[in-house]
């Protein structure tokens, strides 16, 4: 900004709306290149690299890496696995979430907001604590394997954490508020009307939900689904944590070669695909908000 | 009706498993018998008393790193998004996006590569930033510029530049009109920025994980690193005492702000 001008009337509109704005952009964007691009590209072109000896880097340049993962079982094995972990994610959230995102949008009660709340409670709860809530609760002498032996559904205790079925636990648990909240939004913009005028014509609760409910909320379905699966395979804390080192995603994958086996060019080629999948997944996110808006 | 029936009880399933596993830290951290069994057999507050010097530590380092990350998130962000929002060149929507893009890329993936990058730093300059309080810092300011960012870029667009221009028509210099319209209205985005950039700070694992260490090692880093190896009583009472905190400041942030005006910001 120049400051000389200050006080000039037709120089005036020209502070106002004028070119010496992008200035104030120069620190901040040297700033991000430094602290975050360059690092970013950096990583980028480690994954082009292989490794020499523990935490030793190779000078010379190849896709090895990236052939490996296509075709090493072991490596394909984790992405399937992370694959397979995002899609139980993303179905249970919407299971759960649904019931809960229709009263919110429809419900007139004054309990709305403290349900609101609730939804959203977790968010506002360090990430580490609620992971280690899981454990009294999951655990052999927890309080649901108690519940089911003391009921006789079970002979023995089931294995509940420190494996797969945690993970996904603890990540239901926490993407579930971004699932209901994206679907409260699209459910809020369908016509009560719709619903009534189905019913009045004689559909159950169930065809309305199919033919009239479902389908005009299929923008917020997708979206909230992209949003959650991204999430998903993206969270490192809670599958380290409630996978108890013992399941290995793209995630728990990229901590232990750079913290344990110290082979950091397999670790760039893991990190560097999970990039690009989160950016490819939000990029389509934001293409469906924006299309179903248009429809809406 | 039965459906209404049928929706009220898994709304209150819903709403149990959401908020288990915290109610659970907090009966659970004064449980007398093994912590991972529940219902708990007999109360005790000794955790309390066991809880290791090293998680006070952390927890001052987790607070200074989270106050020079809003104050300088702050800092860099509010001119960049009045420069985005104001300035007129080419390709601003590019660099707006390069801006954000560090909210969409996983925490992970910045994590290893800012670790890689202070392997690059040692070699050329012999400069120790990893294991550092201002390396941390600098670390969250990859995601806490960004937030500042969204949520003043978010506040400017729905302000009245007209306001501006009547201050600079009626002899305000742009210094003095800066300070008295542009900052007061823009004062909550710059404010529910600077809370976000802290709280998400104190919450982060992955980066601080590969930048801290030793000395600069915050308490949620503690924690994870605590919980691989020697899961304890004393870990259960720590977490409990966030939750009172968390509860406590959320209470406070509700009086002074408002919780909605705050996630309003933040869409």
């Amino acid at each position: 900004m120049s400051f000389s001008i200050a006080g000039t009337k037709p120089l005036a509109r020209d502070v106002a709306h004028g070119n010496s704005w992008q200035l104030l952009l120069l620190p901040t964007a040297i700033l991000l290149g430094v602290i975050f691009v360059i690092p970013i590209g950096d990583l980028i072109q480690l994954s082009f690299h292989t490794m020499s000896g523990p935490g030793q880097v190779d000078s010379r340049l190849t896709v090895g890496n990236y052939q490996t993962f296509i075709t090493d079982t072991f490596l394909l094995e984790i992405l399937l696995r992370t694959c397979a972990m995002g899609l139980l994610v993303v179905v249970c959230c919407l299971i759960v979430g649904f019931p809960v995102a229709y009263y919110l949008a429809r419900t007139e009660s004054r309990w709305r907001g403290m349900a609101l709340f609730l939804v959203i409670s977790p968010l506002l709860v360090s990430a580490i604590v609620r992971n280690i809530g899981w454990y009294p609760l999951l655990s052999e002498s927890g309080l649901v394997n108690s519940l089911l032996l003391k009921l006789g559904v079970v002979g023995s205790p089931l294995q509940l954490i420190n494996n797969f079925t945690g993970v996904v636990v603890g990540l239901v648990h926490a993407l579930l508020p971004f699932m209901i909240l994206t679907l409260t939004t699209v459910i809020q913009r369908i016509e009560r009307d719709l619903e009534e005028a189905a019913a009045n014509l004689g559909a159950g609760p169930l065809r309305v939900f199919c033919h009239v409910l479902l389908p005009l909320s299929l923008p917020g379905v997708v979206s909230g689904s992209l949003l959650v699966f991204t999430m998903a395979i993206s969270a490192y804390t809670t599958p380290a944590i409630l996978g108890g080192n013992r399941v290995l995603v793209m995630a728990t994958y990229i901590g232990q070669q750079f913290r344990t086996v110290l082979d950091y060019p397999a670790g760039a080629t893991a990190a560097a695909l999970l990039l690009v999948f989160a950016v490819l997944l939000t990029a389509l996110a934001s293409r469906v908000r924006t299309r179903g808006t248009d429809l809406a | 009706m039965i459906l209404s029936f049928t929706l009220r009880v898994t709304l209150a399933a819903v709403f149990i498993f959401l908020l288990a596993p915290v109610i659970v830290v907090i009966i659970t951290s004064f449980n007398g018998g093994p912590i991972f069994t529940f219902p708990p057999t007999h109360f005790t507050t000794r955790w309390f008393a066991l809880i290791k010097p090293s998680f006070i530590d952390a927890t001052y380092v987790s607070l200074i790193v989270a106050s020079g990350t809003a104050v300088l998130s702050v800092v860099f962000g509010v001119p960049a998004a009045l420069g985005l929002s104001r300035g007129q060149f080419f390709g601003r929507d590019a660099l707006g996006a390069i801006f954000l893009s560090p909210l969409m890329i996983p925490a992970l993936v910045t994590g290893v590569a800012l670790y890689q990058a202070t392997f690059v730093l040692w070699d050329m300059a012999h400069l120790q930033i990893g294991g550092t309080i201002p390396g941390l810092i600098i670390a969250h300011l990859t995601f806490g510029i960004p937030f500042v960012v969204r949520t003043v870029l978010a506040g400017d667009a729905r302000f009245e530049h007209a306001i501006e221009e009547a201050a600079l028509n009626l002899g305000a210099t742009p210094l003095q009109s800066f300070w008295r319209v542009t900052a007061p209205i823009l004062r909550p985005s710059i404010i529910s920025g600077a809370i976000f950039a802290f709280v998400m700070s104190l919450d982060d694992v992955p980066i601080a994980l590969f930048m801290g260490g030793g000395h600069a090692t915050t308490l949620p880093v503690r924690i994870f690193t605590t919980v691989e190896f020697d899961f304890g009583g004393d870990v259960m009472a720590v977490a409990s005492a966030i939750v009172g905190v968390s509860v406590v400041a959320m209470m406070l942030l509700d009086r002074l702000i408002g919780l909605g005006e705050l996630f309003g910001a933040k869409q």
